[in-house]
């Protein structure tokens, strides 16, 4: 297949490096030891592997070969130093040859030996060549100074302080009249003042002020200064927004389109600093140049997802971009009229499209999807003919990216729309017959599990899942027996079916598959709604990594008593569920893993503390820091609150902003409204200029009236002030006390909960029993609106996860059931059922069950 | 006689091999102190010649005669690449600073190492204790004395005290280089 065009393809590396002996014999061949070095670096670059020994013996035996001054031998030798600088010892062998080579007379050669003599030295050796460095720097010869930059930027790396030296050198490069050079040491100024943002400003400023004839370095300028506005979080009233925006009038296209993407890409950016940047890529659009029509349009696509509005003025030429035989800018530019355009357009949009969809290639496919999945939240009646739209697509060849954002897009319509439900899991389950990707099969295996039970017929897709037993590998297999455990514990009537089929799967091949149907197989014939609620529909809510932690200290102290699952930390409630409108599906949704590591820090850190050691396992950290004091003042005093099983401990990040003192034994004095107790104070032994310091204050909870949990605790910072000299850092030895008022702290119902998702919420309150239900009737009276206001009201007061998607309410409904899922500290889940009608105000009927008595009473008791 | 010590103070050592070449031309090549080549090929003296880093490449001249020579450098880092560049060649020129006596014990025992090594059997070494010019040189007798150099018995070897400062000698060196790559070729 095509063997006869590469003369390289049937090398073999030890024939090759045999060949390079002829290095070492004299006279030298040129012609035939640049093709054997050509050699050497089609093997390295193919990822053909070379040990230190024969790379290092064919490294050597090519340095002889500087002894010719064949220019094109010798710039062979360049590419080969440079390519085995990583592979072969002692490279530095060749550094007198090389200085030589830069500061000889041969232009050709100088540049190409600046590049390979950075490469092999090192941050010892470097100080040697420095000298000839900063010469190759400010050379006359534009390729010599480039080259000699760059390097310099490559060295920054390892050798940042050698390389700094170098500025003065660099900043004379930078008023080069070379477009290339003037780029290039702008940028090795930039890199090297990076962490410092004033030195940036200042550089900034200063070529703002002379202006610059290199477009490359406006485009760089340009990058710098709207991360610049990034960090500055939305002050565009600064001289570096006027910058970018004066450079969308540069007589460089490269320039201008720079500076249009760099405005639409600031986050917070108003539809009036929005508008210019709109304009100058409209006029692109037009553009004779496909690469300005394309790079126009793609931003324009991008701009469409977050300010729809400020596209339509484009609409037309977009249309005339439809048509372009370019079939990337069309279907860019069918999708941004997908997002801007009205509802009447898209059949129209969507026909033309499908006349190329076969034609490009699945990155632009995705795009349509993405189109596809925006339109359907805009406008729920067309979910039809998008649906459609969707099903041909999932139907045809495509990569894992694009069917999984298919994928993506469908079940989310199934979610959002109920009528859409058993089309569109009838489509997976016909994809699913023929799908090569595992991922994709066991999420919609999961959903078919999920959903299935609930439909009219369910046993349609129980056949649908069984083929998956019979005929896939080990990953699907196991998924779908999952899927079927899940039909079983809900539908009596097709119980005994699958219990059959449960039993099959017990036979195997696979561990995993085998285990889990024998479980799910002897729960199931429990006939237990309980079992089946907690063991199969609701998985555990605990966290995985602290499972394992917690076992393993376990097994490190053993004791009497069985390990209790309540002492694991709980996971915190995927985020999936909570996705609001706006995040296109593509997002890639892993906060989880985070959210455990914040709290796995918390939990380290308050364990290092003797005074914390017999509270038990943390329960919850309050998710964001309160600030309690305001911003710009003396102090910045933030507060975290860490919840225990009796306990809660105040942790107070504290910073102080006056560089002429220092305080002392900082701690936060707590008085508390309810019966809240403070137990201790752990003080912030001194807090020195801008450098945060943490005191914590320990608090038992309410013993006499447990339900009282809700508190109001007020907050003064006592402390030593001792007053410094901020040049030099000498401290008076003599201080005064000194207090500082903080902000309320607040307490409530939230802080003793865990959000935890119920996927089943019914087999969970079903489990959970009505032992310990309380139900009770309340009236909203300042509540207008269900989901806006009621809703998302109850459900920021309880912390609980919304189960079910009930957290959405159908438009133009007056009566709605909210479910609510967490637990309570100590490890009780708690569920609450909330039944909201609407009249004239909100009637809400609360009803909540829990294993124990005290969450119930706690809910009823700060609901009321 | 004032020399500035400093670039000095690191002895060197040189090593030349000398190859044939087709026809009347002979290929010599010889690695050795950078400074001693320049007097070899030019008769140029530099006294701010920085040492050589990693290795150089000349070539000299004479009548039918072309030698070339590799330079390599004496810093501790290099040593172990000598031989790599010895391998093969026609003779071995070895460089000591016959004015710095401290390190002359270190001197021959590198250059004992390196002809212990059996790719480089019967290379003929020319050593030279260069900077003859200054007071407390050390002359040929105490160099062969104190570099051992009679425990050297499976090869041709000679020794000459220079200087390059002074061109002292250099053309009994250049002589001796030159009939020993014509001794190959017969």
């Amino acid at each position: 297949t095509g063997g006869g065009s590469n003369p390289f393809q049937h090398l073999e590396k030890s024939a090759v490096l045999q060949e390079a002996r002829v290095f070492n014999e004299t006279p030298i061949n040129p012609r035939k030891c640049a093709h054997i070095l050509t050699k050497i670096l089609y093997l390295i670059n193919q990822g053909e592997h070379l040990g230190v020994m024969e790379a290092t013996e064919s490294f050597f035996a090519m340095t002889k070969l500087f002894q010719s001054n064949d220019p094109t031998l010798r710039r062979m030798c360049y590419l080969t130093i440079k390519e085995m600088a990583c592979i072969a010892e002692d490279v530095i062998i060749v550094t007198s040859s090389l200085t030589k080579d830069m500061t000889g007379k041969d232009d050709n050669y100088r540049g190409p030996a600046v590049r390979a003599l950075c490469q092999i030295t090192d941050s010892t050796m470097l100080q040697a060549i420095e000298r000839y460095m900063k010469q190759a720097i400010v050379d006359k010869v534009p390729s010599v100074s480039s080259s000699a930059l760059v390097s310099s930027l490559h060295l920054l790396k390892t050798s940042f302080d050698v390389v700094k030296r170098w500025v003065n050198e660099a900043q004379e490069a930078a008023s080069s009249d070379n477009i290339m050079v003037q780029y290039h040491a702008l940028g090795l100024l930039y890199h090297v003042r990076k962490n410092d943002r004033l030195a940036v400003n200042k550089m900034l400023s200063k070529f703002m002020r002379h202006g610059l004839k290199s477009p490359f370095a406006y485009c760089m300028m340009i990058r710098v200064a709207s991360k610049l506005l990034e960090e500055e979080a939305g002050n565009h009233d600064s001289p570096l927004f006027d910058f970018i925006e004066s450079c969308l009038r540069n007589k460089h296209e490269m320039v201008v389109y720079e500076a249009a993407s760099a405005i639409v890409n600031l986050p917070s950016c108003t539809a009036k600093e929005l508008a210019p940047a709109v304009s100058v890529l409209q006029l692109f659009c037009s553009s004779p140049k496909a690469a300005l029509r394309y790079a126009a349009v793609r931003t324009l696509n991008k701009v469409a997802m977050k300010h729809p509005s400020a596209v339509t003025a484009c609409n037309l030429d977009l249309e005339n971009l439809v048509t372009d035989s370019n079939r990337s800018i069309a279907t860019l530019a069918i999708t941004t009229l997908l997002k801007t355009g009205s509802e009447s357009s898209i059949d129209r949009l969507m026909k033309q499209i499908s006349s190329f969809m076969s034609e490009i290639s699945d990155e632009f496919k995705v795009v349509v999807v993405q189109a596809i999945s925006a339109l359907c939240q805009k406008y729920p009646r067309k979910h039809s003919v998008l649906m459609n739209f969707l099903f041909t697509m999932l139907r045809e060849e495509g990569g894992f990216e694009y069917k999984r954002a298919i994928v993506d897009c469908i079940i989310s319509i199934i979610e959002e729309n109920s009528e859409s439900k058993e089309t569109g899991l009838s489509h997976l389950c016909e994809f699913i017959e023929d799908c090569e990707f595992t991922v994709l099969a066991t999420r919609i295996l999961h959903l078919l599990g999920q959903e299935g039970p609930k439909t009219n017929n369910p046993s349609k897709y129980i056949r649908f899942i069984y083929n998956r037993v019979v005929l896939e590998h080990e990953e699907v297999r196991a998924g779908a027996v999952s899927a079927l455990a899940k039909f079983g514990a809900q539908n009596e009537d097709v119980l005994p079916s699958i219990l059959v089929l449960l039993k099959r799967c017990v036979m195997d091949d696979d561990n995993e598959v085998r285990d889990r149907a024998t479980f799910y197989l002897n729960v199931l014939e429990q006939k237990q709604k309980a079992l089946n609620a907690g063991y199969i529909l609701n998985g555990l809510t605990i966290s995985i990594p602290g499972l394992e932690r917690a076992l393993q200290q376990y097994t490190l102290e053993p004791s009497e008593k069985p390990f209790d699952l309540k002492s694991v930390p709980l996971a915190t409630a995927p985020i999936s569920e909570q996705r609001t409108e706006s995040i296109p599906i593509t997002v890639v949704k892993q906060p989880e893993k985070v959210a455990a590591t914040r709290q796995e820090i918390f939990q380290e850190q308050l364990a290092a503390i003797p005074e914390f050691r017999g509270l038990g396992p943390l329960f919850k950290s309050s998710p964001e820091p309160v600030a309690l004091t305001e911003s710009e003042t003396e102090y910045v005093i933030r507060c975290t609150k860490h919840m225990f099983v009796n306990h809660m401990v105040f942790q107070f990040d504290c910073t102080n902003t006056l560089n002429d003192q220092i305080l002392e034994n900082v701690t936060v004095q707590m008085e508390p409204t309810e019966g809240y107790e403070v137990i201790g104070y752990i003080p912030a032994k001194s807090l020195l200029y801008n450098q945060p310091g943490i005191c914590y204050t320990l608090v038992a909870l309410p013993e006499e009236d447990p339900t009282a949990v809700a508190c109001t605790f007020s907050c003064m910072m006592k402390f030593t002030v001792k007053d410094c000299d901020p040049n030099t850092g000498e401290t008076e030895d003599e201080g005064y006390e000194d207090e500082y008022v903080l902000e309320d702290i607040e307490v409530t119902v939230a802080d003793h909960i865990q959000r935890v998702l119920k996927p089943n919420f019914g087999a969970a309150w079903d489990e959970v029993g009505d032992e310990f239900e309380k139900e009770e009737t309340f009236t909203l009276s300042t509540i207008k609106t269900l989901e806006a206001e009621a809703v998302s009201n109850i459900v920021k007061f309880l912390g609980m996860q919304p189960c079910e998607r009930s957290d959405k309410v159908p438009d133009n409904k007056n009566s709605h059931t909210l479910f609510l899922a967490g637990v309570f500290r100590g490890g009780h889940d708690i569920l609450v059922r909330s039944r909201l009608v609407l009249t004239d105000t909100v009637t809400m009927q609360v009803a909540a069950r829990s294993g124990e008595e005290l969450p119930v009473d706690v809910i009823m008791a700060s609901v009321g | 006689q004032v020399e500035s010590q400093s670039q000095e103070l690191d002895w060197r050592k040189s090593m030349s091999w000398v190859r044939q070449a087709q026809r009347l031309r002979a290929g010599l090549r010889v690695c050795r102190l950078t400074r001693c080549v320049c007097s070899l090929q030019s008769g140029q003296f530099n006294e701010d010649m920085i040492p050589t880093v990693g290795f150089n490449m000349r070539k000299i001249t004479k009548g039918n005669v072309t030698i070339k020579l590799w330079d390599i450098g004496g810093q501790p880092r290099f040593r172990s690449m000598w031989e790599r560049y010895c391998r093969g060649v026609s003779a071995i020129v070895y460089m000591v600073d016959a004015a710095d006596q401290e390190k002359i014990e270190a001197s021959k025992n590198e250059l004992h190492n390196l002809l212990d090594k059996p790719q480089l059997q019967g290379i003929p070494v020319l050593v030279l204790g260069n900077k003859r010019d200054l007071a407390g040189a050390l002359d040929e007798k105490d160099l062969i004395e104190m570099m051992n150099l009679s425990a050297i018995q499976d090869r041709e070897i000679c020794c000459y005290s220079i200087s390059c400062k002074e061109k002292d000698n250099i053309d009994i060196t250049l002589q001796w280089l030159i009939q020993h790559s014509k001794s190959r070729r017969s």
